[in-house]
């Protein structure tokens, strides 16, 4: 039931990229349909797991690794599934209006939705990893929709590598914890949490996947620079689900991480220090959609706070339901807007609550959510966090507190597009759909702030799963001192607005950052490559040859040993003949003149065929001299057309020392193994059966030519094949040639 | 390239080619039990080609062959894949099945199977010589 | 059975020979590959099949039982490995017959094609180090004639590096056998097997270096690479395809065997963690400073090696059904690549990133192709490459290897910014300046569906990977043993 959930969201995507043109209305109703089947599946089932009882499904990949795509639906799971599948569709709806051809984009957001629901529902380690480095690809595709545009490829690109990278350091966090725990299933981790050294390394490492998919100082960058991609992409992942897969993953490891200092520490230092920089980011931009981008930094940071500890889980939950509804709700109206007036800018937008009424009152619904006001979902979970923290550890409190003056403040910027003068005017208004569409989360936010006892169930539920207690979400809470901190960051919020904090001037730093980062890796690659792949043929020689000598012969040192009645050599005549051919050779080097080389060359072979006929194989010598002979015939052939002499390189790429030092370190090499390797022989050579059964079984008193075509035939089959080949090479070289004079 | 066709040469030509190629078959079938063999053969066949297509210059490898050199090199892989399918029917793959042959001049042949994978290498020697000799002197790529 | 190991060796040996004969006449040469392919396909899956129910196959060709004759071994590994390759070979096979364009260039590649067939399965069936030589000088020789066929000069020039590299390397190989056969008395392998107990422990290693740099050539690796990227790039679509998938696998197979077989005891697998990581790193730098598909994905094939040489490494029963694995997935999806890059060219005229621009706009079926293969490589889930790569990461943690694995995912990420960059350039956006060709070309019909079906073998390794790592599993453990054993 639930892979099959999965599965219809990617079935709906590939019908929709497959036949989406063709079935036009019905195309529409097809991308909403998975949606709404989850969402309905989802409540039939929520009173059972709100109830602790989890519904768990699996499907077997790879055993062997650990690799299965096994599923849970918890409380956890439940509330962050709700959230793809009832924002999701609210803004796939969106889109249908927002869109000038929606159908591409409605495909991959349900491509991206089934990721993230397969995400959210994965009780795998390694089934989580696929789903969200799904997530990874469909992001950034979806930033880099508009792709024309090289902005938007870039951003698409920072994403992909920010949250890639984090996700494959992650995955050897994955691999080590799951080889502690015995299993890569998440709840049997959860059911008997390892613990150790070994566990905090992987915890670290698992903690890179969290803070950059998450969008955590200093990886925050990528975030603002998403907002390339098409308004309803940003609402769906940018804001509402993909960039809380990382608190989410936080909250799902809660059992054995939840007590790690390290994992605490990091994650506490990484929110407090990502509200401060997201908050303080969204006061200085003066495009809406960036100042919304900033401020989902800043939320995040918030959330991985409150994830940290277990006294905050619930109330995390509880603010990652709220931001989802207000965000996506809030990126819709900004989407309105730009689509009304042509712009996003804040300084020429002005007295929108005139021209714009509708998507004014959800904007100010939405927006109070945000801040934090009374009677709205975002004041409830503020306020539960609040309380729980100033139970706990005040300083972090007094954090919190002062990221939300922040948030008030930026909230304040934005809804000041409504007010004051006129400055675009909306060339036309947005379609009662897509205000439609942003309402209905708006309006959640405000009913569950007056009744939020869905959202305390599920909050709590959520809080069991992970090990942590729930908490009472009052809708009023009571004059604490929770409240007045409340009251007090509303007010001081407020006032922060109207300081005149100046807009950013040129890029960001941490954009500024990944650009100098990947041409410094660039830059390396191509030094790296041009030294190391030079083109160089005598380079490559070198390197070959050094490394036989450096390789093997380091071996050699220790082996060194020379056989027993070493022979220098058995008679004169094979003394001359051997110095002949060395001589020849070593001649061949010196020479210039082409043909005189090829005499030398002769000399060499015929001196060789002259050491097998001294040695008692008369027929290799035969072989060898034919051989030489038509070698030097077709030389014959082709030296017309080469000039007469070698041309000498005016700077040989590797220097003449260096050759001759190569060239006689081999020769002692190959003549040090030889002798080595024959002085360690313990058994009796094959060649001896070779002679005693040549003329018994083989039928043939020449053994050569009896290993040739019987012992050893399939090796001879081999060789006239590459003799074959050979002959068919030359010929296509020739007409190679020929066909080049004929053009 | 176009050699010079002196009358003399090229009736000594006439007169070297046959005997040469005589001597090749005869390395071919006596290998088995003396110096020579199909390879041996092969390469001194390709010396008789060297020597005729040096004198007569374009088509005289053809005109000894009768066929192109490519068919030489491709029936010379098939024959030995015969014998070793043959030898591969009476015991295994490529296994040197014997008869007994009384022949003039070349007394007693044995092993017939492995004669004939070497009349195969024979062939392809042969062939390799003829196809480079007719490319690298610029005649037409035999089809 | 016995039939079904000569067979992948014999048919396209002979096929080579008809095909040669028959120069020139398209539609015989034609039938006679797909006849040959057809042949060899259902032999090896024949193999394959009797391999995994019944063990290792034994077979000796001819009446000589080795040492003193030849013996083919088919065991998991080589049947494996074997199917692969054929399955490949018959895609890239159809991909080839189905280009458009010269006629006069496909005669010549037909014969050389069987040639280049049967030295790929000698070389995985051989169970004697000669013979395989023996294959690797058929292979080679085969692919010299490829690269080089009616080639321009620039090609020849480039072409040069790689012949000249590769006699060079058959001359150590051939040092090699020397060494192996002046200490032991003989070159089958599975009497070394035996034998090389007795051989002095230093000697021993003197072999194991020599035949480890003789492989390393032929598997491309640091610093032994360097002929593989200035080569590959400039061949003609189906054989630089065919290259990438096949030919220095076959040297990582070497590399196997060799260690498993007769080095198990004195491997250097320090030295060899050390190559491997080096390998990764140099090939990804290559990849990630180039501007054109195919030096791009030849850089690859160096920086993939090295993900395999590390599973050798590592040399636990986990390490090297990983590297297995790696191996089959990766001829599939270099294949794939190589082919799609192949179509690309054919196409757009050129695989400079500069000069195309909004491929997944104006050809969506080739960006449908491209990027499981692509993410594949970059070992993204769900796909084998993923797999693959969690194989060995998994392997190299339970190792303590941590320096080996945070390499290797740092090249993973690499590799994903360098198949970004063909995404980005050749799919995405617009060409820098104008098309390379001016009229609107066909993709050929039959090129497609090859390169479409070898994508789909792909993804069949992802879809089966759990039964095929399970296999490889097996296959690790039975490494060493399988060939001293005989045929039931």
């Amino acid at each position: 039931m639930i892979p099959s959930l999965a599965l219809s969201f990617f079935a709906a995507a590939a019908l929709l990229a497959g036949f989406g043109r063709r079935l036009r209305r019905t195309a529409v109703w097809l991308a909403l349909a998975p949606s709404v089947a989850a969402a309905a599946t989802l409540l039939a089932h929520a009173p059972r797991v709100l109830d602790g009882e989890p519904v768990r499904e699996s499907i077997s990949w790879v055993p062997s690794l650990g690799v299965s795509l096994e599923f849970s639906l918890d409380g956890a799971a439940l509330a962050m599934g709700l959230v793809v599948s009832l924002v999701g569709a609210a803004i796939l709806a969106y889109t249908v209006w927002y869109q000038r051809d929606p159908i591409p984009l409605l495909g991959r957001l349900n491509l991206f939705a089934g990721a993230m629901f397969g995400l959210t529902v994965s009780d795998n380690l390694f089934g989580l990893f696929v789903f969200w480095e799904l997530t990874t690809i469909v992001s950034y595709s979806l930033i880099a929709y508009d792709d024309r545009s090289p902005d938007a490829r870039k951003a698409g690109v920072h994403a992909l590598f920010v949250t890639a990278l984090g996700g494959l350091v992650m995955l050897v966090g994955f691999v080590v914890l799951g080889t502690e725990a015995g299993t890569y299933r998440i709840s049997e981790i959860a059911a008997a949490p390892p613990s150790g050294p070994a566990v905090t390394a992987a915890l670290a490492l698992v903690l890179a996947g969290v803070l950059t998919k998450s969008a955590q100082v200093p990886f925050h960058g990528w975030l603002p620079a998403a907002m390339a991609a098409p308004t309803p992409a940003s609402a769906f992942l940018h804001a509402a689900t993909m960039v809380k897969a990382g608190v989410f993953l936080a909250i799902r490891l809660a059992p054995v991480a939840m007590g790690n200092d390290v994992w605490q520490g990091v994650l506490l230092t990484a929110g407090i220090a990502t509200m401060a920089v997201g908050g303080w980011a969204a006061l200085r931009e003066r495009d809406l959609k960036r100042i919304l981008a900033y401020g989902t930094v800043a939320q995040l940071g918030l959330l991985t706070v409150l994830a940290a500890s277990e006294a905050t889980v619930a109330a995390s939950v509880a603010l990652l339901l709220a931001h989802a509804g207000f965000k996506a709700a809030l990126f819709m109206v900004v989407g309105s807007i730009d689509k009304a007036t042509g712009t996003r800018d804040i300084r020429e937008l002005g007295g929108l609550r005139r021209t714009l009424p509708g998507t004014w009152v959800v904007a100010v619904a939405a927006a109070a959510s945000m801040a934090g006001i009374p009677l709205t979902l975002g004041f409830v979970a503020k306020e539960a966090a609040l309380d729980a923290l100033l139970a706990a550890s005040p300083a972090i409190a007094a954090a919190v507190a002062a990221g939300a003056v922040l948030t008030v403040a930026y909230t304040t910027r934005i809804l000041g597009v409504f007010w004051g003068p006129e400055r675009t005017a909306p060339s036309s208004s947005p379609a009662p759909g897509m205000t439609a569409a942003a309402a209905l989360l708006a309006a959640a936010g405000v009913a569950f702030g007056i009744a939020p006892g869905p959202v305390e169930a599920l909050s709590g539920s959520a809080a069991r799963a992970a090990g942590a207690a729930a908490v009472a979400l009052p809708a009023w809470p009571g004059p604490k001192p929770a409240l007045w901190l409340s009251l007090g960051s509303l007010a001081a919020g407020w006032l922060a607005a109207l300081l005149p904090i100046g807009p950013r001037r040129g890029t960001a730093a941490a954009s500024a950052a990944f650009d100098a980062t990947v041409d410094g890796v660039l830059g390396f690659a191509r030094r790296a490559t041009a030294v190391l792949q030079n083109g160089s043929l005598p380079v490559y020689l070198a390197v070959i040859l050094a490394t036989v000598v450096a390789v093997p012969g380091a071996a050699l040192v220790t082996a060194a040993a020379s056989p027993a009645g070493l022979v220098p050599a058995e008679s004169w005549l094979q003394a001359a003949v051997g110095a002949a051919a060395a001589a020849a050779a070593v001649g061949l080097l010196a020479l210039r003149n082409r043909l005189g080389a090829i005499l030398l060359l002769g000399v060499v072979g015929y001196g060789m065929a002259g050491l097998f006929a001294l040695q008692g194989a008369p027929d290799l010598a035969l072989t060898q001299v034919l051989v030489e002979t038509v070698t030097l015939v077709v030389f014959a052939l082709v030296l017309g057309r080469l000039p007469e002499r070698f041309d000498r390189p005016a700077r040989p790429a590797v220097g003449a020392p260096i050759r001759v030092a190569l060239a006689l370190a081999v020769g002692v090499f190959v003549t040090g193994a030889m002798l080595s390797a024959a002085a360690g022989r313990a058994d009796a050579p094959v060649s001896e059966a070779y002679l005693e059964r040549s003329l018994d079984e083989g039928y043939g008193r020449n053994v050569v030519n009896v290993i040739l075509t019987d012992f050893r035939a399939l090796d001879t089959f081999g060789e006239i094949a590459v003799v074959a080949t050979a002959a068919i090479g030359v010929a296509g070289l020739a007409a190679g040639i020929r066909g080049r004079s004929e053009r | 390239m176009s050699a010079p066709s002196l009358p003399i040469r090229r009736r000594s030509t006439a007169l070297l080619v046959p005997p040469i190629l005589v001597v090749a078959a005869y390395l071919l079938f006596a290998g088995h039990n003396r110096p020579g063999g199909g390879f041996v053969g092969g390469l001194v066949a390709g010396l008789a080609l060297a020597l005729a297509h040096a004198s007569d210059g374009p088509g005289a490898v053809r005109r000894i062959t009768r066929v192109a050199p490519t068919t030489l090199l491709g029936a010379g892989l098939v024959i030995a894949g015969i014998a070793g399918a043959g030898g591969w029917l009476g015991g295994g793959f490529l296994d040197g099945g014997a008869v007994e042959l009384t022949l003039p001049v070349f007394g007693t042949v044995k092993a017939a199977s492995a004669t004939l994978f070497d009349t195969g290498v024979f062939a392809v020697v042969a062939g390799m010589v003829g196809l480079v000799l007719e490319s690298l002197s610029g005649e037409e790529t035999p089809s | 059975m016995s039939v079904a190991a000569l067979l992948p060796i014999a048919v396209p040996l002979v096929a080579a020979g008809l095909s040669m004969a028959l120069l020139g006449r398209l539609r015989a040469q034609r039938a006679i590959g797909i006849a040959a392919s057809a042949a060899t396909l259902t032999a090896a899956v024949w193999l394959l099949i009797g391999v995994h129910h019944g063990g290792p196959v034994t077979v000796v060709v001819g009446a000589w039982e080795a040492p003193i004759g030849i013996s083919l071994v088919a065991d998991r590994l080589s049947a494996v490995l074997l199917v692969v390759a054929e399955v490949m070979l018959a895609g890239v096979l159809a991909f080839a017959m189905g280009r458009r364009g010269d006629e006069r260039s496909m005669r010549f590649f037909h014969p050389v094609y069987h040639v280049l067939a049967a030295g790929v399965a000698i070389s995985f069936l051989t169970g004697d180090l000669f013979t395989l030589f023996v294959g690797f000088e058929v292979m080679l020789m085969a692919s010299y004639v490829l690269l080089t066929h009616r080639a321009d000069a620039a090609r020849v020039r480039s072409t040069i590096t790689y012949v000249v590299v590769g006699l060079v390397a058959s001359v150590f190989f051939l040092v090699a056998i020397a060494l192996t056969y002046a200490a032991t008395g003989t070159v089958d392998l599975a009497e070394l097997a035996s034998r090389l107990d007795t051989v002095p422990s230093s000697v021993r290693s003197l072999l194991a270096l020599t035949t480890l740099v003789v492989f390393g050539i032929k598997a491309a690796v640091f610093p032994l690479f360097f002929w593989l990227p200035d080569s590959y790039p400039a061949a003609p679509a189906p054989v630089t395809a065919i290259f990438a998938g096949l030919l220095t696998k076959v040297g990582v197979y070497a590399i196997l065997r060799t260690r498993t077989l007769l080095f198990a005891e004195d491997g250097p697998s320090e030295l060899l963690l050390v190559v491997a990581g080096a390998t990764m790193v140099a090939g990804v730098l290559g990849a990630i400073a180039q501007d054109d598909i195919k030096r791009i994905l030849s850089f690859h094939i160096v920086s993939q090696i090295g993900y395999m040489i590390m599973g050798i490494a590592l040399f636990t029963a986990a390490s090297l059904a990983a590297t297995v694995f790696y191996v089959v997935h990766h001829i599939a999806v270099k294949t794939s690549l190589f082919l799609i890059g192949g179509l690309i060219e054919d196409v757009e005229g050129t695989g400079s990133l500069r000069r195309i621009g909004g491929l997944a706009r104006s050809r969506p079926l080739l960006a449908a192709l491209f990027l499981p293969a692509a993410l594949s490589l970059a070992g993204l889930p769900p796909f084998s490459g993923f797999v693959a790569k969690l194989a060995l990461v998994e392997a190299g943690v339970s190792a303590g290897s941590w320096a080996i694995v945070g390499v290797s995912v740092t090249v993973s990420l690499l590799t994903l910014v360098s198949m970004t960059k063909i995404w980005n350039g050749a799919f995405l956006g617009e060409p820098e300046g104008p098309p390379a060709v001016a009229e609107r070309r066909k993709l050929p019909v039959l090129s497609t569906a090859a390169a479409a079906a070898v994508v789909a073998v792909g993804l069949a390794v992802a879809a089966v990977a759990g039964p095929l790592l399970d296999y490889a599993g097996d296959t690790a453990a039975g490494l060493g043993a399988a060939v001293v054993e005989e045929a039931p």
